[in-house]
């Protein structure tokens, strides 16, 4: 019966119920997008990182895992010196470059033979490897992005690069140049911001770490098996809170929805409320029917909640190959519980002030 | 339970018109009823001596204002005494907390009202249920059946209020207020909103139900002709009973 009383209730007032619905379900689908836009970035740049297949990355003291906004401020002789160490097959350096004019784009400046050492290559789905200066490999996402093919000229940096190939993503980044090209578009002649190290054996990684700690102490030396790990938002300094605070600003939104939709529909009831006491309807009746229609309302909140963050990703995806938002049921349920709780707290007070309610004075309300 | 569960031997201590010396199932004592208007107090009720016998049915008439709601909310548990007492089935209502008198409302009062006061939401058959939920017992089919089936509603069980004639809603609100077979049927003008056809029709089943079932019935009317139908009717003046005279 109180199934009944609740949905017909919510039928009722269609247009109510779906503003509640609709503000439920975009709380639902921010928790679930933020939060998987930002750990799909993360992840997804990790995975990137440790699909290079190098073993160790070295980079300046301090540094951030965040190696995209690294500056240049290692000499790139460094290499050399770890390339001597035991175990270490081969060295790449590497020059990152972040830019934002037009598009956001990382671009690294590598050594075609060196960084070909470290990572065992690219795979090449049209075109060939750096041999100009001004080549540029572009990878499958990116291209589909900037709608690029091999032949053409893309203009990054203030620069005209000519597209060489299309290669396969999963390498670290999805823009690569010559490196001394790079160096002198940047003013870092002789500079890098990473080092990549292959051992010779992974299982000599430690080795290779503590020998290269050694030789030069306070830099970050880093197993690139540990990224996946390590990126995570609770490791990047004020995204944990950012993800905390936008949490609380959707649930707030929520709740407040909820708040006037119940509010309004307690007054709108005040009538009902009057009858329901004159059947011997207590006040704990009068909250539960309040606050399991709220339920429903929010767990139809949450399903179309559950839906927009996968229509949002596919139309986010659709525009933005290179993005990646990770949704995770994990992450649904706890946003649905959240939505829920929100829901909650939103309709308690209606509910309350609706038990309180004076009979006589509720079944004489016009 | 079949509807002739509300059936009751009548007990000893009360001379109803035609029936038997009973005690009364409800009385009230020097009952006085204020409502705060700004900073006064507005007497409704001013010292209420009333009694009903168990199976009686009573019908109260007065002018507008002069207390009569005021009287049957406070019976039914609605609203508290300001001063004096009311015993509904030797329950003081007058010293019961909200939560009592809501108990003892679900289980022994019915209310019928002048506005019908169905749930808009909810089909005739929901409406009538609605107390049975409340109650506690849950759904029972066959009482259910029975009480739709005496007033005639069978076939309007699944229509909502909205298309329902005013009989109709007011059989359907007479059903969910005997649905638990409560000893106590409150009526708060329940013929105000019918036309004379309709209104006949409601008095008759309020009858049927008094000297068939023998639910005791106490129903405030403006219309003279409504009294013929009940075993005695009180006038109200002034927030007081001024006489209780046997109907005609």
């Amino acid at each position: 019966m109180m199934g009944e009383l609740v949905v017909r209730n919510l039928i009722h007032r269609p247009l109510r119920t779906l503003i509640g619905v609709l503000a439920v379900g975009v709380e639902v689908a921010l928790i679930v997008l933020i939060v998987g836009l930002t750990s799909g970035m993360l992840s997804e740049t990790a995975k990137r990182i440790e699909g290079i297949g190098a073993d160790i990355m070295v980079q300046p003291p301090a540094a951030s895992i965040l190696i995209n906004f690294s500056g240049s401020p290692m000499p790139t002789k460094i290499g050399e010196k770890l390339a001597e160490l035991k175990y270490v097959q081969a060295t790449a350096p590497a020059l990152l470059q972040f830019n934002s004019s037009g598009s956001v784009d990382t671009i690294w400046g590598i050594e075609p033979e060196s960084f070909r050492a470290v990572s065992s290559g690219f795979v090449f789905l049209e075109g060939h490897d750096l041999e100009g200066p001004d080549d540029i490999l572009v990878d499958d996402w990116a291209a589909k992005a900037k709608n690029l093919k091999p032949g053409d000229t893309f203009n990054l940096l203030n620069h005209d690069w000519h597209v060489a190939a299309i290669i396969e993503h999963g390498k670290g980044a999805r823009l690569f140049v010559p490196l001394t090209t790079l160096q002198d578009l940047v003013g870092a002649h002789d500079k890098a911001s990473i080092f990549l190290i292959k051992c010779t054996r992974p299982e000599h990684t430690e080795d290779v770490m503590a020998e290269a700690r050694q030789l030069i102490p306070g830099y970050t030396i880093r197993p690139l098996s540990a990224f996946l790990s390590l990126m995570t938002s609770t490791n990047i300094p004020g995204l944990q809170t950012f993800i905390n605070v936008m949490i609380w600003l959707a649930v707030t939104i929520g709740l407040l929805v909820v708040f006037l939709t119940m509010y309004t529909t307690v007054i709108e009831r005040t009538r009902d409320i009057g009858v329901l006491k004159s059947l011997g309807a207590g006040r704990a009746f009068i909250v539960r029917a309040l606050l399991t229609e709220s339920a429903g309302l929010c767990l139809i909140g949450i399903l179309a909640g559950i839906g927009l963050s996968y229509l949002a990703r596919a139309a986010f995806l659709a525009g933005f190959p290179t993005l990646s938002i990770l949704i995770t049921w994990p992450w649904i349920l706890r946003a649905g519980g959240i939505a829920l709780l929100g829901a909650m707290l939103g309709a308690s007070y209606p509910a309350w002030i609706a038990s309180r309610k004076d009979a006589v004075e509720a079944l004489s309300y016009d | 339970m079949g509807i002739t569960a509300t059936i009751r031997e009548p007990a000893e201590g009360l001379t109803v018109p035609g029936k038997k010396s009973l005690d009364p199932i409800l009385k009230t004592e020097n009952l006085w009823k204020l409502y705060r208007a700004g900073k006064v107090d507005v007497p409704a009720l001013r010292g209420v001596n009333f009694a009903v016998a168990p199976g009686e049915s009573v019908a109260v008439m007065g002018p507008s204002g002069c207390g009569k709601s005021s009287l049957l909310y406070v019976i039914g548990g609605l609203a508290q005494a300001s001063k004096g007492r009311v015993l509904v089935d030797g329950n003081d209502l007058s010293a019961m907390s909200d939560a009592e008198r809501t108990k003892l409302r679900r289980s022994k009062i019915g209310f019928v009202f002048q506005r019908f006061n169905l749930l808009p939401t909810l089909p005739a058959k929901g409406n009538i249920a609605i107390a049975q939920f409340i109650h506690g017992d849950g759904f029972d089919p066959h009482r259910f059946e029975v009480v739709t089936s005496l007033l005639g509603l069978a076939g309007r069980l699944q229509h909502k209020p909205s298309e329902l004639s005013g009989g109709e809603q007011q059989r359907v609100a007479i059903a969910r207020a005997i649905i638990n077979e409560p000893k106590i049927l409150l009526a708060d003008e329940p013929t105000g909103n019918l036309d004379s056809k309709n209104s006949e029709v409601v008095l008759q089943m309020l009858r049927q139900l008094n000297k068939d079932l023998g639910q005791t019935i106490v129903m405030i009317t403006h219309n003279p002709e409504a009294t013929a139908y009940f075993d005695r009717v009180v006038h109200m003046r002034d927030g007081v009973i001024v006489d209780g005279v046997p109907a005609d």
